[in-house]
């Protein structure tokens, strides 16, 4: 049998980062930041489908109030650690998926507004909560930990409505996922050095959020191939 | 339902296979993309075994290339990720094919048993060496008296030998072969002491002590690419198993009496309906597969749904002989010189044949 020779291979379990160093709190300013401001929008998004899906807007006040909870529970975290998140930072993140996401409200598409948060954004949520929690402090580790289960709460919403209507909007999602899937890449591109000074790995995120997406295709009912092919498109920039 | 978990040989073929796949996206994309890309559950297919049972298997691709071995946490984040796919698709036995378990094994990955919200159930998975142990055993018993070599008088060396399948072969060659004397070849002393030991015999050597003297060599040891072997000392004639992984052997050694064949590998009883073999370029991919997937598909047609293989120097004659048996009734058998995947255009192989 072989023996490997890695280069990376760790001497002991995962390290936690130095939660009190400036460099640590810049970093956590722009990715807390991120989180408040994803939870936010989650909110909104759902109220906003909401008018879409008026039978349902019951439902989705309350996985919206559920967003709203964990707002707050992550602007705790920077208080916690003295911190002011930079929510102007976090806006012009969310800028490119916000603008699809209103576009397709203003056109009434629900399986697009379906894909962009209750799949998109609630599986990059739940990828990156699941590598966070390892290397957190200990504060935000806990509340980490109780807001995962409830997203993939959100993700089963989106999965069961999509899986219902599947043939009737399954090339809008082949679409919605090549217009929007890039745009993620984009955006776990774009905080890849604030996730690797919280410990948090690039490599990891990506393929993580790839298998929660891929894994909500599946259940909406995407053959194995289909779900190759669109979840391809995150691999080019 | 049974599972395999494989990948391809090289970066290049990934990107080649992901093509025909029509998967332009990573066909076009760098290695340090396909480092995060997530598994993919290829194919699910029929088996019909020889005693007419037909089973449901998978095949998941675990996005791994060899080129990603010096990569700890990328390599060892395929093999989990491949693992968690296969149990959430409610996969009763899964084989951990190529590097796979390898990478499992000297990464000790029985330590991380939770993968985000899954904890891996061993039981699920198997690393096939069972039957690998065992096929290589059957070639070397079946394919050294066509070259003349007489296993009771020959002098036979595993290099190896404190591996789990190499300790596997070196049990079965004295146990139920009987070879003339088994030379041990290792890295690890204390580990080829201690197999000695056990054993009750075999001669321990280094390679290059070892090689001139043997009339069969069993590799079950990735040969380092700097490796090379004075085939002018070899004794002639020489069968050879390169039962490691990558099977890089005969470019070294073949030819001039020393014969080289293709080790674990075995052919099934009639097509199956699959693609995924043709990326591992096996002369006839719709038969011929790797010992370990094969164990997967036995396991499933047995009833066994058990991490059969698994851990290190585990492996007990009794078991290689029930995995044999099922292996022959199933209607699996170990490929020869005659149908090695290396034959064409090898004239010394051919010869062999003959």
């Amino acid at each position: 049998m072989a023996t490997l020779e890695a280069t990376d291979v760790p001497t002991a379990g995962a390290s936690l980062p130095d939660f009190t160093c400036a460099n640590y709190k810049d970093a956590y300013s722009r990715i807390n930041a991120i989180v408040i401001e994803g939870e936010q929008e989650a909110h909104d998004n759902y109220i906003s489908i909401g008018t879409l899906l008026p039978d349902q807007a019951d439902e989705l006040t309350k996985l919206a109030r559920m967003e709203m909870k964990h707002m707050k529970g992550f602007t705790a975290c920077a208080n916690n650690l003295g911190v002011t998140a930079d929510m102007a930072f976090a806006k012009e993140f969310f800028a490119p998926l916000h603008g699809n996401f209103q576009k397709a409200l203003a056109e009434g598409k629900v399986p697009t507004c379906l894909l962009i948060q209750a799949l998109l954004i609630e599986a990059f949520a739940i990828s990156a909560y699941h590598i966070y929690i390892p290397v957190a402090d200990p504060f935000a580790r806990k509340i980490t930990e109780g807001v995962v289960k409830d997203e993939y709460t959100h993700l089963n919403y989106g999965e069961v409505w999509l899986k219902a209507n599947l043939d009737n909007c399954r090339e809008e999602l082949e679409e919605a996922n090549r217009e929007n899937l890039p745009l993620i890449r984009r955006m776990l591109d774009q905080v890849a050095g604030d996730a690797a000074v919280l410990h948090m790995d690039k490599e990891d995120l990506i393929e993580d959020f790839l298998i929660a997406y891929q894994e909500a295709l599946t259940e909406i009912g995407f053959s194995t191939r289909e779900i190759a092919r669109m979840a391809a498109a995150a691999l080019v920039g | 339902m049974f599972g395999l978990i494989g990948h391809s040989s090289s970066f290049a073929q990934a990107q080649e296979k992901a093509r025909d796949l029509g998967l332009e996206e990573m066909a076009e994309a760098d290695l340090l993309s396909w480092c995060s890309a997530p598994p993919q559950l290829l194919e699910t297919f029929e088996v019909t075994s020889k005693t007419g049972a037909t089973i449901q298997g998978t095949y998941i691709d675990s996005c791994f290339v060899p080129e990603m071995l010096s990569r700890f946490k990328t390599a060892t984040r395929k093999v989990q990720n491949a693992m968690e796919l296969a149990q959430k698709n409610g996969i009763n036995v899964t084989a951990l094919g190529g590097f796979t378990s390898i990478i499992f094994e000297n990464y000790d990955l029985s330590k991380f048993q939770q993968i985000r919200n899954t904890t891996l159930e061993w039981e699920r998975f198997t690393t096939g060496n069972t039957h690998t142990a065992w096929v290589i055993c059957q070639q070397v018993e079946t394919n050294a008296p066509l070259l003349g070599i007489d296993l009771s008088q020959a002098k036979v060396a595993v290099v190896g030998a404190t591996g789990d399948i190499g300790s596997a072969v070196c049990r079965w060659l004295s146990q139920k072969t009987g070879v003339g004397e088994l030379l041990l070849v290792a890295r690890q002393q204390q580990r080829l002491t201690d197999l000695q030991e056990s054993l009750g015999g075999g001669r321990i050597l280094t390679l290059e002590e070892a090689l001139p003297e043997a009339d069969v060599v069993v590799w079950v040891a990735s040969l380092p690419q700097t490796l090379t072997i004075d085939q002018g000392s070899l004794r002639k004639p020489c069968l050879m198993i390169d039962g490691g992984y990558p099977k890089n052997l005969d470019a070294k050694v073949a030819g001039e009496g020393v014969h080289v064949l293709k080790g674990g590998i075995v052919e099934f009883w009639q097509d199956i309906s699959w693609q995924m073999m043709e990326v591992v370029e096996m002369e006839n991919p719709k038969r011929q597969l790797f010992a370990c997937f094969a164990e997967a598909m036995l396991l499933e047609f047995e009833g066994i749904h058990t991490n059969f293989s698994w851990g290190r120097n585990r492996i007990s004659i009794a078991n290689m002989e029930l995995i044999g048996e099922a292996s022959l009734r199933h209607g699996f058998r170990a490929i020869g010189l005659n149908q090695s995947p290396t034959s064409s255009g090898n004239p010394d192989l051919e010869l062999a044949a003959a």
